[in-house]
């Protein structure tokens, strides 16, 4: 016992020794021997909420072509477990190891702006991205969709589908939730302002269940006899709802749309149950996300831009400290089968 | 002499040994293929990183020295935290006081399992498996699972952030709990009935040792343990939320078993749980600093499980097999 004692001592003394020893280097492999800082190697560490969930998957394809484009050099980790604490750990990682722009999204806005914060202070550049951190952990957000956007889009897919006139209803998550709540009042301002002709005559919240959305649908569709079209402000309901659709023998003649995965909705987008589903392009995301951390780290971003300018996609309008990736997509039977995630 | 050498041999054959040897290749492996991964920042991170872990695993030792487990001290410490956040800003209490409060939550909650195990006689494992679910549940219920405690003085972050006089602040905590643990396990009667009773309950109450009382003793602690885990948590991160050290259970059980503690009580030591806690916690942060994907740590923990109790069991198994080589000459000696 003693001589582990002495050995558990001994491994202390040596740490401190090796540590003390090394002073902390920058950038991995960012030590190109080049003259001018422009042409520096930059290396960004990009940070999705989970690792193996497939819009974050997707997130990074478009940062990988914007990193290879820009010559950078791109780490992408995330948490594989539910601890709350891991993008914490994840983000310290990298400040120790010298990375120059960390580009993350937030699961938890308070907890990771502590670290995040602690590399500003440390001269790393942050930008965040569909997810935001308190705005003083970041310089800029790129922000994917404005709750505006979203619901003039939404809105609008709906009217172009029922001709401007007819009964809607819409299939909500939950009644309380705030994104949902913010999504619908633009829905709503959208019909009043351009489509008084349509009529929402019902708003059922399906607690982002399937099942639930699935069943408020087959309720709706016997109480609304008229109904032309159901508008799902969460992802679960679009599925839900087509299916409902589909086993009431309506497919077609009440459309279904709203914000969903291209993914989970394919089938019914091929089978004409459902029309479009609405969300942005998330190589997009990423891609915009790298070219801004790009930018930030070379200081040709800076706060007070108007726009911005990322390699093929041009430019992108800055409102604040806010880069906005534009209207949502919308996905339909044409071009669903491009995306995976 | 003769007595010193095979003192020395046993010693180099411990299981703490190998896992103190397996431990220095690591460091020496990441600190030649990561980048600033052997410098001072990057060893208080590794600290700070494995302090609510660390003291986790303490708290666990003596608990499985007993022969049980404890598998509600991650959501327990997922409860302490949102409690320590309510007893703060939702009850006004200066942070001392709030703190005090959350270990006292701790003990209480400790004692529930203390008592439902060592009165009851109910088996430890059912009785966590039940405050796991239990504990989370109250985390999650008390914040409807949305409401985070934020915005906390900066005098309470430094605990989880700064560093005091180059040491980072929880250490200091996590080295105070070390050497409590290690007096107790090591150098106290408590630390040699927790042993007894690990090998043999009924043994133990024949030798006079109360065991209910000894065994209610380490579910408290444990209790108090993840409250002050809890309390460190919040402040590294920031924030208290409901779902603060989720999975924490099981990393803690992994150190301690890694570090040779026997999973069915009886064998084992601090010391062995510490070193099980830095193998993790520098595997952890090598595989992040050598730029490799960070899921293969799960796998390598494995791996090093799996090395180190096997590295352990041969020289054993080696011994067995040269006593049963020599066993028959013994025989034919004694008549």
């Amino acid at each position: 016992m003693r001589n582990t004692l002495l050995l558990l001592l001994l491994l202390a003394a040596a740490v401190a020794t090796i540590s003390g020893c090394k002073q902390s280097s920058k950038a991995p492999s960012g030590g190109n021997v080049t003259s001018t800082p422009a042409a520096k190697q930059v290396t960004i560490a990009f940070l999705p909420k989970s690792k193996g969930n497939a819009y974050f998957v997707s997130c990074a394809k478009g940062a990988q072509k914007a990193a290879d484009e820009l010559g950078d050099k791109l780490i992408v980790d995330g948490p594989t477990d539910p601890d709350p604490a891991r993008q914490n750990e994840i983000v310290e990682n990298w400040i120790t190891l010298g990375v120059d722009v960390i580009a993350a999204s937030c699961e938890n806005k308070e907890g990771i702006s502590t670290a995040l914060r602690k590399a500003e202070a440390r001269g790393i550049k942050v930008v965040t991205y569909d997810a935001d951190a308190l705005p003083d952990a970041r310089s800029f957000f790129v922000n994917q969709a404005t709750p505006q956007g979203i619901g003039c889009a939404l809105m609008d897919e709906a009217a172009r589908l029922c001709e401007s006139n007819g009964e809607f209803a819409v299939i909500t998550g939950s009644l309380t939730a705030e994104n949902q709540t913010e999504w619908r009042k633009f829905v709503e301002e959208r019909r009043a302002a351009a489509y008084p002709n349509m009529k929402c005559v019902a708003v059922e919240a399906c607690d982002d269940l399937k099942d639930k959305a699935q069943s408020e649908t087959t309720a709706l569709l016997s109480t609304y006899p008229d109904l032309k079209l159901i508008l799902s402000t969460t992802s679960l309901g679009v599925p839900g709802a087509a299916e409902a659709i589909k086993q009431a023998g309506k497919t077609g003649a009440v459309k279904n749309i709203g914000l969903g995965l291209p993914d989970e909705n394919k089938r019914y987008v091929h089978d004409g149950v459902t029309q479009s589903v609405i969300l942005w392009k998330t190589a997009d995301l990423g891609y915009l996300t790298i070219y801004a951390a790009d930018a930030l780290a070379r200081g040709t971003l800076k706060a007070g831009d108007k726009t911005f300018k990322a390699g093929s996609l041009g430019e992108f309008e800055i409102q604040g400290d806010n880069i906005m990736l534009g209207k949502p997509f919308t996905f339909n039977q044409d071009n669903i089968d491009q995306f995976d995630f | 002499m003769n007595t010193d050498k095979h003192g020395f041999k046993k010693n180099l054959l411990r299981h703490e040994t190998v896992l103190f040897a397996v431990l220095v290749v690591e460091w020496i492996f990441f600190d030649a293929i990561g980048h600033n991964f052997g410098t001072y920042d990057n060893t208080c991170d590794i600290l700070r990183h494995s302090c609510e872990i660390g003291l986790l695993a303490l708290a666990m030792t003596p608990v499985i020295l007993t022969g049980g487990i404890d598998l509600s001290v991650g959501s327990l410490l997922g409860l302490c935290a949102i409690l320590f956040g309510k007893f703060w800003r939702d009850a006004g209490m200066p942070i001392p006081v709030a703190a005090a409060c959350t270990i006292g939550v701790g003990a209480l909650a400790g004692g529930l399992n203390a008592s439902l195990i060592a009165w009851l006689r109910l088996p430890p494992l059912i009785v966590t498996l039940g405050t796991f679910s239990l504990f989370r549940g109250l985390a999650e219920a008390i914040t409807h699972g949305v409401d985070t405690f934020t915005d906390f003085p900066a005098s309470f972050l430094f605990l989880g952030q700064e560093r005091w006089f180059g040491i980072p602040a929880q250490a200091l905590v996590f080295i105070a709990a070390v050497i409590f643990f290690w007096l107790l396990v090591h150098r106290t009667t408590f630390g040699r009935s927790f042993r007894a009773i690990g090998f043999s309950p009924e043994g133990a109450h024949y030798a006079g040792i109360p065991v209910g009382r000894r065994v209610a003793m380490v579910y408290v602690l444990a209790g108090i343990v993840s409250a002050i885990a809890a309390i460190i948590y919040t402040a590294r991160l920031g924030q208290a939320k409901a779902d603060a050290g989720t999975g924490y259970e099981l990393f803690a059980i992994t150190a301690v078993v890694l570090g040779g503690t026997s999973i069915f009580g009886g064998v084992g030591s601090v010391h062995g749980t510490l070193l099980g806690v830095a193998a993790i916690a520098v595997l952890h942060s090598g595989i992040a600093h050598a730029l490799l994907p960070g899921e293969m740590a799960g796998m390598l923990t494995g791996v090093l499980l799996i090395l180190a109790l096997a590295g352990s069991a041969l020289p054993k198994m080696i011994s067995g097999l040269r006593a049963r080589k020599s066993a028959p000459r013994l025989a034919k000696q004694i008549p």
